[in-house]
């Protein structure tokens, strides 16, 4: 009898010592799912939407810089525009005339260049100003517009996306600046194969729908309007929207100077003020963006050490409890060895000498 | 009148009863250890009298019978919390085993990789033009998929070993088996014949019928006339039927489990008896290897089938880099025949990343829409009818891996208590106690001593009755 008992009580002074032992060399409690099933299923939990808010935070921390990278570039096209205005404004005046006109000229054609050169910027190999078609120079010399008005989602949150790009028809040509006559992109990004179906065929339609409505354009914009800058102020007689093309005005402009066309100059004071307007209004969109980010930055990276904060009470160990533990049980331990002892040489065998 | 040679007789008798008392207290000493054995006593009885004129007189002592000391209904006991016993130990081993499968505390596992394929598609959001974040999604997919084919195989291997231990389970319960038929015989042969207690052979063969059931669920009796037990295995099994025995033999079925089976007759038909088996380290290997094992793979099956598919249903609405819709990024079978281990990715895929779709239409090669489709897949609600998501469903299976460890665990523990306690029991009836002994080989030494002096002390008086003439 007493050895079973003997035996069964060392073992289970060692079972619980190595337990314990085990603890205090992992520094965690949980070191298996049986040690605590409902926790482990939650430290599991716990860790994946870590990872997914990490990821989230890389998501931010990327289209912060790209759409960073957009606004310096619109401040730069900002600043030529300012420039613009200012020959414009000594354009107009008549004791300019003649050769300064000339000169002017040539340094709008130089800013009109370096709005060029900025429409075409790139982060890394991709165009910013391009919508989706990221791999193409969205702007010729002329002006003219390769990309698309796609817009590039980033998750911020679980089930939440922020766009990181403004293309640069809208940006440059004016081109939704308004809501009139022209179709934006959803703001929803699809979220299951039936909603990317739609959106599919939505977008088709849009785009079929934009075509049009460009082809119509394409009437009082032609070519034959370039000169005629007015006509590319105030708002669009045919669709009522009030965006500009800087590419025309400022072409427009160098147009006039060249041929020192005075009223020309003069008209192109009113939408040089509105393309600035356009930039501006782009500017602030971005910068409400950033902010956005911001915020949702900030309040993932609470959540990470929020999360870090629970999973390290459901599955680290008490140090301190580990090590009284420990104590209890190596005390335990030799107890049980000694009065085993004690109890095992004890014989009547012994004592009949 | 008391008779000098009667005297002697006595004394003779004596000794030969205390001899054979400490040849019995010799015999406890020996099998002190040994298992199943009950200590034996020697049941010493009055010799009949016999009359001398107006009274009876005592004629000394005989040995009646040798007993051994057992409580057959603590031996019965002791069979049913073996049984138990040994179906618990087996399912908390097995238990452990899959729980290290699913341990993610020590190593990264299937919820690490599922986190990291659905970031991948999150970094190719990102950039969706660039190499390295298509490169990733793919070495990431392959990871997963590595993970649930290291987990399919670490479950396929306790499955085997479950088939191991099954296997030599049924060819050592077919030694006992024939062991018992043998002590059947002795037992009948000793205790018809001769009419004494075969001690040591009902011993060893309480000690079999024990260990059996520890193996197999057994029901079994004895037939009061000849003293032998008829064991039945199961329902149907006859393994025991006087001093005849029969086997179990063991196949493998169409799914690599195997089963257990009993012919009925010699050469006759084969019955598989594996349902019946519920109990004992057995029927604890089957019950855990059609349950709790075949669900986890079917499970992790289910998981794996839905993820490929839906990445699969998501991926061909999108275009790749070279504008061509998307293929299937999984390899699926067609016919349903689905198994982790045939899970790959695309060949397609797999030599040209740039057949990774993530746009929605062609020529926008900045377009993730599609790369966002799927990385939201981790968020919706797919497994148990629209109830979980991916990581809920094996999150909730780590917590059920660990619930049930922990019960089988804490069972037998209990199980172990209550062993033990029975086993203190039965030491207390039937186990030898040294002290006990030793009392005893001092009080039968003295015993032998005195009878030696009473014949002694009877030859003694021969000399003096002899000696009467010449004095």
């Amino acid at each position: 009898m007493n050895q079973i008992q003997i035996m069964n009580n060392i073992q289970k002074n060692r079972t619980e010592l190595a337990s314990l032992q085990n603890q205090a060399a992992t520094m965690k409690r949980v070191n298996r799912p049986s040690d605590d099933p409902s926790a482990s299923a939650k430290i599991l939990t716990n860790r994946t939407d870590n990872k997914n808010l990490e990821q989230f935070d890389k998501n931010i921390n990327f289209g912060r810089s790209f759409l960073e990278m957009t606004e310096s570039a619109l401040s730069q096209v900002g600043e030529a525009l300012v420039r613009a205005k200012e020959l414009a404004i000594q354009g107009a005046n008549d004791t300019n005339g003649g050769s300064p006109r000339e000169m002017i000229s040539s340094e709008i054609a130089q800013i009109y260049n370096s709005v060029v050169e900025i429409s075409n910027r790139r982060l890394g190999d991709r165009y910013i100003f391009a919508g989706h078609k990221t791999l193409t120079a969205p702007f010729n010399k002329d002006g003219e517009y390769a990309g698309d008005d796609g817009e590039i989602k980033l998750q911020n949150q679980k089930g939440q996306y922020v766009a990181m790009n403004l293309s640069g028809e809208r940006v440059f040509q004016g081109r939704g600046a308004t809501t009139e006559g022209y179709l934006k992109p959803p703001s929803d990004t699809p979220q299951s194969v039936e909603e990317v179906q739609k959106f599919k065929l939505s977008e088709a339609d849009r785009q079929f729908q934009n075509e049009q409505t460009a082809d119509n354009q394409l009437e009082t914009r032609g070519p034959a309007s370039v000169g005629r800058i007015q006509r590319l102020g105030g708002e669009d007689p045919v669709n009522g929207n009030s965006g500009v093309n800087i590419f025309a005005i400022i072409g427009g402009l160098d147009a006039a100077l060249k041929s020192n066309d005075k009223t020309g100059i003069q008209d192109a004071l009113e939408p040089l003020d509105q393309a600035l307007n356009q930039i501006n209004l782009a500017r602030a969109e971005i910068g409400g963006r950033v902010n956005q980010l911001n915020a949702t930055s900030e309040g993932i990276q609470r959540n990470i050490v929020d999360n870090k904060v629970t999973n390290s009470q459901l599955e680290d160990a008490d140090l301190f409890q580990v090590m009284t533990e420990l104590n209890r049980s190596d005390t335990a331990l030799k107890g049980t060895l000694e009065s085993s002892h004690k109890l095992m040489s004890m014989s009547l065998l012994d004592f009949l000498k | 009148m008391a008779k000098i040679h009667a005297l002697m007789d006595v004394g003779k008798r004596g000794m030969m009863v205390s001899q054979s008392a400490l040849q019995t207290t010799a015999h406890n000493i020996a099998n002190k250890s040994t298992e199943g054995y009950s200590r034996q006593r020697v049941d010493v009885v009055t010799n009949p009298p016999v009359d001398d004129g107006n009274f009876r007189i005592g004629t000394g002592s005989n040995i009646g019978s040798i007993n051994r000391v057992n409580n057959p209904w603590l031996e019965k006991q002791i069979e049913r919390e073996g049984a138990q016993m040994a179906f618990l130990q087996g399912q908390s081993d097995s238990m452990q085993r899959v729980e290290s499968v699913f341990n993610e505390q020590a190593v990264k596992g299937l919820n690490n990789s599922m986190s990291e394929f659905f970031n991948s598609f999150r970094d190719l959001a990102n950039s969706p033009e660039s190499t390295v974040a298509r490169t990733m999604v793919r070495d990431n997919a392959n990871n997963m998929i590595k993970s649930f084919q290291n987990m399919d195989g670490q479950i396929d291997a306790v499955t085997s070993d479950l088939n191991q231990t099954i296997k030599s389970g049924v060819v050592e319960a077919n030694g006992m088996v024939k062991e018992i038929a043998q002590m059947n015989q002795k037992i009948q042969e000793v205790e018809l014949a001769r009419g004494t207690i075969a001690n040591d052979e009902r011993d060893r063969r309480d000690l079999l019928v024990k260990k059996l059931a520890e193996k197999v669920n057994i029901t079994y009796g004895e037939d009061p006339k000849t003293g032998m037990v008829n064991i039945t295995a199961g329902q149907t099994a006859i393994l025991v039927a006087g001093t005849s025995s029969s086997e179990l033999s063991t196949r493998d079925d169409s799914l690599n489990r195997t089963q257990i089976t009993y012919e009925l007759s010699k050469g006759g038909t084969r019955v598989d008896l594996t349902d019946q088996f519920k109990k004992g380290s057995l029927g604890g290997a089957i019950s855990f290897r059609d349950g709790l094992v075949s669900d986890l793979k079917s499970e992790l099956n289910e998981l794996s089938y839905n993820i490929a598919n839906e990445v699969n249903n998501s991926h061909t609405e999108g275009f790749d880099r070279y504008n061509s819709e998307g293929v299937h990024f999984f390899n699926l079978p067609a016919d349903g025949n689905y198994a982790v281990a045939d899970l790959s990715v695309n060949k397609a895929i797999v030599d040209d990343v740039g057949r990774i779709a993530a746009a929605s239409k062609p020529n926008a090669p900045g377009d993730n829409t599609v790369a966002n489709l799927i990385q939201s897949l981790q968020f919706k609600r797919v497994m148990g009818g629209g109830q979980a998501t991916f990581d809920d469903f094996y999150n909730s299976k780590v917590g059920q891996i660990g619930v049930a460890t922990q019960s089988a665990v804490h069972g037998l523990e209990v199980q172990k208590n209550i062993m033990d306690q029975l086993s203190s029991t039965r030491e207390s009836v039937s186990g030898v106690s040294l002290d006990e002994e030793a009392t005893k080989m001092i009080e039968f030494q003295k015993a032998f001593e005195a009878s030696a002096r009473v014949i002694k002390m009877a030859d003694e008086m021969f000399d003096t009755v002899l000696n009467l003439k010449r004095l």
